[in-house]
C-alpha cells in the first residue's frame, strides 16, 4: 500500500535511460487535519501511525524506486503561526494533496479560504489539487459532496481537481487518492 | 559490481545507523544485522530542529569505504522555519540480492558523514 509499491505497481520510470525523474508533492491542510499520518502511511509505518504530535516545521519522505522515480512528499504544520511560512515551499510543486477533516465541520470554511489562498499564488497556478476528505471513519464525518460544496470546489476551473474520501486511520482511500496524483503529474 | 548497487546497499545502513548518529562532531560505531540485507526497501530518518530561519538548508552524505567516497547524496530543503522541528525520511528500493555487495566486506569499513549547509556555511557535521 504504501508508495513504493504504488509506484512499482504503476510502473512507473523515466523514459530516457538513466535520469532521475524527480517529483515535488505538498500535503497541506490545517493542523489537526492527519497530514502527518498520511505521510506515514505513505511510507508503510502502519505500527505507530496512530502516535503523531503537531507538526512545527515539516516533514519530508523521499521515496525512490529502482528504475529511477523520486518522490518527495512535503508535509508542512498547519497550525495557523505555522502557515504564513507555506509559501516557503509551494515552488515547484507538481501535485497538492490537501487535507481535510471531514468531522471538524466547524471549520470547513475556514479551510476552503486557506485553500483558495494558495491556489491563487502564482506559484501554484495549474498545479494539479486533490482534496482528501480525511477521517471518513468518524461517525460525524461530512461526505465528499458536503466538503465539496462547502468549499465551492466546482469554481475551481485552472487546474485538474479531484476529491477523495478517505481515513488516514483505516488506510480506506488513501491509495486511489495518491494514484489520481501519480497519474496528474505524469500527465503534466 | 556499479558504484549505485553498493549506495543502495549502503542505505540499509543508514536505516540503521540513525539511532546512534545524534551526537555531532563524534564517530558513530553502528552494527547492523546481516539479515537487514535482504529487505526489498531500505529507509533511513534524519530528524532535525533549527532556533534560527535558514533560507538555503540543505544537506550533503558521503558514503566512505576505507576511507573512499563512493556513494554521495544531496538534498536541499529549502526555508527552514525558525524554532521548528524537522524530519526527512529516505526510502529506497534495494537492488537484488545478487546485485549487492557481501556483507562481510563492509564489516566495519563504511563511514557515513553528514554535512549540514545554510547555502555556501557549513553549519554542522556528523559522522
Amino acid at each position: 500500500m504504501g508508495l513504493l509499491s504504488l509506484l512499482r505497481k504503476l510502473a512507473v520510470h523515466t523514459t530516457a535511460g538513466t535520469g532521475i525523474a524527480q517529483y515535488r508533492i505538498l500535503l497541506l491542510g490545517l493542523d489537526n487535519a492527519g497530514k502527518t499520518t498520511l505521510l506515514k502511511i505513505l511510507a508503510n509505518e502502519t505500527d505507530d501511525h496512530m502516535k503523531t504530535s503537531p507538526t512545527r516545521g515539516f516533514n519530508v519522505k523521499t521515496v525512490q524506486t529502482d528504475s529511477g522515480f523520486r518522490l518527495n512528499v512535503w508535509d508542512v504544520g498547519g497550525q495557523r503561526n505555522i502557515r504564513p511560512y507555506w509559501t516557503n515551499y509551494l515552488e515547484n510543486a507538481d501535485a497538492l494533496i490537501y487535507v481535510i477533516d471531514s468531522a471538524d465541520k466547524k471549520r470547513l470554511n475556514e479551510s476552503g479560504e486557506i485553500l483558495f489562498d494558495l491556489l491563487e499564488d502564482e506559484k501554484m497556478a495549474g498545479v494539479p489539487l486533490i482534496v482528501f476528505g480525511n477521517k471518513q471513519d468518524l461517525a460525524d464525518a461530512a461526505s465528499t459532496a458536503d466538503i465539496a460544496r462547502s468549499l465551492n470546489l466546482h469554481t475551481v476551473r485552472d487546474r485538474a481537481w479531484q476529491i477523495q474520501g478517505c481515513s488516514a486511520a483505516t488506510g480506506e482511500g488513501v491509495q486511489e487518492g495518491v494514484e489520481w496524483v501519480l497519474k496528474a503529474i505524469r500527465k503534466k | 559490481m556499479s558504484l549505485v548497487r553498493v549506495g543502495i546497499l549502503v542505505e540499509v545502513l543508514f536505516g540503521y545507523m540513525q539511532a546512534t548518529r545524534s551526537l555531532p562532531d563524534v564517530e558513530h560505531e553502528a552494527r547492523v544485522p546481516k539479515n537487514v540485507l535482504q529487505c526489498r526497501a531500505v529507509s533511513r530518518e534524519i530528524n532535525f530542529s533549527s532556533v534560527e530561519p535558514m533560507e538555503k538548508f540543505r544537506i550533503e552524505q558521503k558514503v566512505l569505504f576505507k576511507g573512499r567516497c563512493i556513494e554521495e547524496w544531496f538534498f536541499e530543503f529549502g526555508f527552514v522555519i525558525p524554532n521548528s522541528t524537522n524530519t526527512w525520511q529516505n526510502l529506497i528500493e534495494a537492488a537484488p540480492e545478487s546485485e549487492m555487495m557481501q556483507a562481510s566486506i563492509l564489516n566495519g569499513n563504511i563511514v557515513i558523514e553528514t554535512k549540514f549547509f545554510d547555502d555556501d556555511f557549513l553549519v554542522s557535521t556528523s559522522k
